[in-house]
């Protein structure tokens, strides 16, 4: 079968482009980043190897417009288009299955994602979208489905598969029941990084001091932890699954080996602790891929890494971790389940800095129950860890209720959610209602990212360049600049609708 | 006390590498099958380990497996009576739908410490309709096997024959009659937890009616 995964290109209002961003949310930018689909990746490859024809179609990588994207789409008349939904694009997503539905009659749409896989009826009622995925192991479904579909013609009464709403013939809904929640991560195969283009995701990132970088198989899919209300790898279905470390060990080799990667990055909500971690850097370590010139990069929690464990990351040239404190109240951390205490922020953050790694801290303001003191106290925390170099850079957003989690339902349930528009749900405004004004959280961000351009931080950057480290010298001369550009820009994002809902 | 920092009652050591550590509870709530972020103090490292005591205890209760070289497990396995220990919580939602209680067959699923959520369902609902398959290496494993009504755990030991049934929960499985309309529970390793799914669904077990949680 011809199968196309494909994203199209979404641009606003305002010219900017719809791009997945941290935990795979949209969010519109101008300047994008390319982030790279893992598992649709890693589906793409599995159905590849089965002998299918793949169409690797990311319209946003590619740099297509979209109705170059279209064109293109109707042109290579695929037997089956797969789409990735969030809450902020379901409406698009709707919209432009039926429209392909109207140029490609015999085509099989298929809607995976975290907003269709928690309301699949909705999607099926609001598109002629033919088989939505409640799994977010999309890779190990479509290795299933899609042969399914190429040797069935009676696929849709047969099929087995767990987690899948099917339309039917006659219109109806049919559930196959709730998915598969652990899979077996070493079965599926590692991306193909030529079939899915991987150079169109080696610059555009933030993520990456040096190029070319690219994400690695996620080693935890989704989250190990699963308990923060306002992410999406949280729910009732969810639990995780775990890739062998020397299989991921395998995939870096070859990353750095035979394709010349500079940086990489795993996107795991949370990445290995422990034993796990400890035996990963010690596999870089004794293939000699700390020797490579490549830097690494993974996501992680306060209180999961110990101060030996970051010792040794350090030592096999691990450099960026992504670590979400997103507020500086134990009141906002305990109503988020984040499952840390306040007392220990900053200790976990001087040993990630005193051995050379760079923290990356990620922030939320606009929480509803948020006060002036909570968001008072998180700026001034946040510009003390800056200041005192315990993080090297960071990313605030609006806390936006997205694809029915916790937190997104809890809003509902609480009647602070302001719009039922899920167009609004885009990270580019506040739509709960605050105990403030939404301009106090608008001005919090902007303090927040106005950090970068404190003298006392780029004091703190060249004081930083006395430890004789590569990459100290880099963030400050080749990074920053990136990084600034990336401030303006989220700054505007961020903080363009001080007005618009009340 | 400060919140989240709960007395050390007293360990039980049950095995040479699993304890049980009793907390006192200062009111802490928690909805049965939930856990908690448990480490020792000023040590900024915590792990999740799900409550072993019921909902109505006066104590909290953690089974815990001291890891070679764990730096969570290991610290726990050295604290004292009437030293502080930083719980936060609770979280998750490996819980059971309390109506369905009196008129479901649950079947647990565990390997290991992987028994805990199990444990604190029994203690928290007497009426509850449970079967337990707890894998361990050995019988001495089987902790707490009292707390159990008499029939209902089904000790199956991989190294040694002093439980009920020598191999592995998945041997056991493949040659037990399971039943169609019961919920399915699986807590452990994600091999285990692969293995066990396999078998339920070629045993025509609804996957709407298999729940799991890793452990690891």
């Amino acid at each position: 079968m011809k199968v196309a995964v494909s994203y199209p290109p979404i641009v606003n209002a305002h010219g900017q482009k719809a791009m997945v961003s941290q935990n795979r949310n949209v969010q519109f930018f101008k300047t994008p980043t390319y982030l790279m689909p893992m598992v649709q990746a890693q589906a793409a490859t599995w159905l590849k190897q089965l002998g299918h024809e793949l169409l690797w179609d990311d319209g946003n990588a590619q740099l297509k417009s979209y109705q170059q994207w279209f064109d293109d789409l109707v042109a290579a008349q695929p037997d089956v288009i797969v789409f990735e939904s969030t809450t902020p694009v379901m409406k698009f997503y709707w919209r432009v299955t039926d429209e392909l539905k109207a140029k490609l009659p015999g085509t099989l749409f298929v809607m995976t994602g975290y907003h269709s896989m928690r309301k699949p009826e909705e999607t099926c009622e609001r598109s002629q979208t033919d088989v939505v995925l409640r799994s977010n192991h999309v890779d190990f479904v479509l290795s299933k489905l899609i042969p399914l579909i190429a040797a069935d013609k009676n696929w849709r009464t047969n099929c087995k598969i767990e987690g899948l709403v099917i339309r039917m013939n006659d219109g109806q809904l049919r559930s196959t029941g709730h998915f598969r929640q652990v899979e077996p991560l070493e079965k599926s195969p590692l991306v193909d990084r030529d079939l899915v283009q991987w150079r169109n995701y080696a610059m555009e990132n933030g993520n990456f001091l040096q190029m070319p970088g690219t994400y690695a198989s996620s080693v935890i899919r989704d989250c190990m932890f699963g308990k923060c209300t306002f992410c999406r790898y949280n729910g009732p279905d969810l639990t995780f699954s775990m890739l062998p470390v020397q299989k991921s060990l395998d995939e870096y080799e070859r990353l750095i080996n035979d394709y010349g990667v500079k940086e990489i990055f795993d996107d795991s909500g949370v990445w290995y602790r422990g034993k796990e971690a400890r035996e990963f850097a010690q596999g870089i370590i004794d293939r000699g891929l700390h020797k490579k010139g490549c830097y690494f990069g993974f996501n992680t929690r306060f209180e999961y890494l110990d101060e030996e464990t970051i010792k040794l990351l350090a030592k096999a040239n691990f450099r960026f971790v992504l670590i979400g404190l997103e507020a500086a109240d134990d009141e906002t951390l305990q109503r988020l389940k984040k499952g840390y205490q306040l007392q220990h922020v900053e200790r976990s953050l001087k040993w990630m800095s005193q051995h050379g790694l760079h923290p990356h801290l990620t922030i939320m303001v606009g929480y509803y129950w948020q006060t002036r003191e909570q968001l008072d106290g998180t700026v001034s925390f946040v510009k003390k860890l800056m200041y005192r170099g315990l993080a090297r850079t960071l990313q605030v957003t609006l806390c936006t209720p997205l694809d029915y989690t916790p937190y997104h339902q809890e809003c509902i349930d609480q009647k602070v959610l302001l719009t039922d528009d899920y167009d609004d749900h885009d990270m580019s405004k506040l739509i709960v209602k605050t105990p403030l004004p939404h301009a106090a959280y608008y001005q919090a961000v902007r303090d927040m990212y106005g950090i970068a351009f404190s003298p006392r931080f780029v004091a703190r950057q060249v004081m930083y360049l006395f430890t004789w480290r590569r990459r100290d010298w880099q963030f400050l001369f080749t990074y920053s600049w990136r990084a600034i550009r990336r401030v303006r820009n989220h700054v505007f994002n961020l903080t363009r609708h001080e007005h618009s809902l009340k | 006390m400060p919140r989240g920092l709960h007395r050390v009652l007293g360990i039980d050591r049950l095995t040479d590498d699993t304890i049980s550590l009793r907390l006192s509870r200062d009111g802490v709530e928690f909805v049965p099958g939930q856990c908690f972020n448990v480490g020792v103090p000023e040590t900024a490292v915590n792990r999740e380990y799900s409550s072993y005591s019921g909902m109505n205890d006066p104590e909290l209760q953690f089974l815990i497996r001291i890891i070679a070289g764990g730096e969570v497990s290991q610290r726990l396995s050295r604290v004292k009576a009437g030293d502080l220990i930083e719980v936060d919580g609770a979280y998750g939602l490996f819980v059971i739908d309390p109506s369905l209680v009196p008129t479901t067959d649950f079947c647990f699923i565990g390997t290991g410490t992987g028994i805990a959520p199990f444990h604190c369902f029994v203690k928290s609902y007497p009426r509850l309709r449970y079967r337990i398959i707890h894998g361990t290496r050995y019988g001495a494993e089987a902790y707490n096997r009292s707390d159990y009504a008499p029939g209902s755990l089904v000790n199956c030991t991989s190294r040694d024959s002093k439980g009920d049934f020598q191999g592995r929960v998945t041997d056991y499985l493949q040659v037990q009659p399971l039943a169609t309309a019961a919920y399915y529970y699986l807590c452990g390793n994600r091999n285990m937890i692969n293995d066990v799914y396999d078998i339920l669904r070629a045993k025509d077990i609804s996957s709407s009616q298999i729940i799991t949680e890793v452990f690891f």
